[in-house]
């Protein structure tokens, strides 16, 4: 990993977790990338996530959302399943506070470190300051909407401080089906 | 990392907020006491000047046009101005542009506030 590259960073180790690693921002730009990992690993059957926030200068509501997620969908898979957060500085401690995430995930210094350093490769296109392709808008709007009820299943206090951009989310939503149907 | 700063200069019965740094969730909060300051004072003519602003959250955007709906049930509105392109790309993408107007010269913000 080079020293100025930026962006969503995942391995694998041989303990058998997955770790992400985010450098830079975390935002509805580079959340869909991650989403799609770790559905996947979920798929494949892996239940401990280990989230390194060491170089992470921040994230907005859709990529906690989308981190929510990945909780919520481990949490159905039982009790041992979690996203452990590590290296977390004050300042995203308090976001996760402020929402609620930090009943959700693991954040306590206690977390084993890796038995090995994974070999981290870079999710494509997370680098927001070589994104390759235009986001694509439908995509967007259908992300940041999951990312949002994440964040109101994982705490139902978020739904007032969401109340507007969900409403506006799902009226784009709704205008888009309409100019649908009308275009058949 | 630009620390967050908000600066207030009314411009006759307009309010010119300029903000710089990163205006996300950690920040948002002041925005929001300042924007509910004005409006409990009954100033709902609002100009983000948004020049030195180098980042805006999903979440922050949403809030503002909570913003923009109240000032405007109060013939109001929160416009923005010097909107940098990256934003502006950001704001187009999630189709806020039909929401929140966005203008580029300050003269023609505050201009845009006068009675026709």
């Amino acid at each position: 990993m080079g020293e100025s590259s930026k962006g969503i960073f995942v391995g694998c180790a041989s303990d058998n977790r997955v770790y992400i690693r985010i450098v830079g921002r975390g935002t509805f730009q580079n959340s869909q990338p991650l989403r799609r990992f770790a559905l996947e690993k979920i798929e494949q059957g892996q239940q401990e996530f280990i989230a390194d926030l060491g170089q992470c200068q921040g994230m907005d509501s859709t990529f906690l959302g989308v981190l929510a997620g990945i909780g919520l969908r481990l949490r159905q898979n039982g009790s041992a399943a979690t996203v452990h957060i590590v290296h977390i500085g004050p300042r995203n401690m308090e976001l996760l506070q402020t929402l609620g995430l930090d009943r959700l995930f693991s954040t306590n210094s206690e977390t084993s470190p890796p038995l090995a350093e994974p070999d981290y490769h870079q999710l494509p296109d997370t680098d927001l300051t070589r994104l390759t392709h235009p986001l694509a808008k439908d995509e967007t709007t259908d992300l940041m909407i999951e990312a949002h009820d994440n964040l109101i299943r994982a705490d139902e206090r978020n739904a007032p401080r969401f109340r507007e951009l969900a409403r506006y989310l799902r009226e784009a939503v709704e205008r888009r089906h309409t100019h649908k149907e009308g275009g058949r | 990392m630009k620390e967050f700063r908000i600066d207030r200069e009314p411009r006759g019965s307009v309010q010119l907020i300029r903000l710089s740094g990163s205006l996300d969730m950690y920040s948002f909060p002041r925005l929001e006491a300042q924007l509910n300051t004005l409006f409990e004072q009954g100033q709902y003519y609002v100009i983000l000047d948004c020049r030195e602003l180098d980042y805006i959250g999903s979440a922050g955007l949403g809030a503002l046009i909570g913003f923009a709906k109240q000032a405007r049930e109060h013939t109001g509105d929160v416009r923005l101005l010097n909107v940098p392109e990256r934003i502006h790309k950001i704001i187009e993408l999630l189709g806020f542009t039909k929401v929140l107007k966005v203008h580029s010269t300050e003269e023609d913000a505050v201009a845009s506030f006068e009675p026709k």
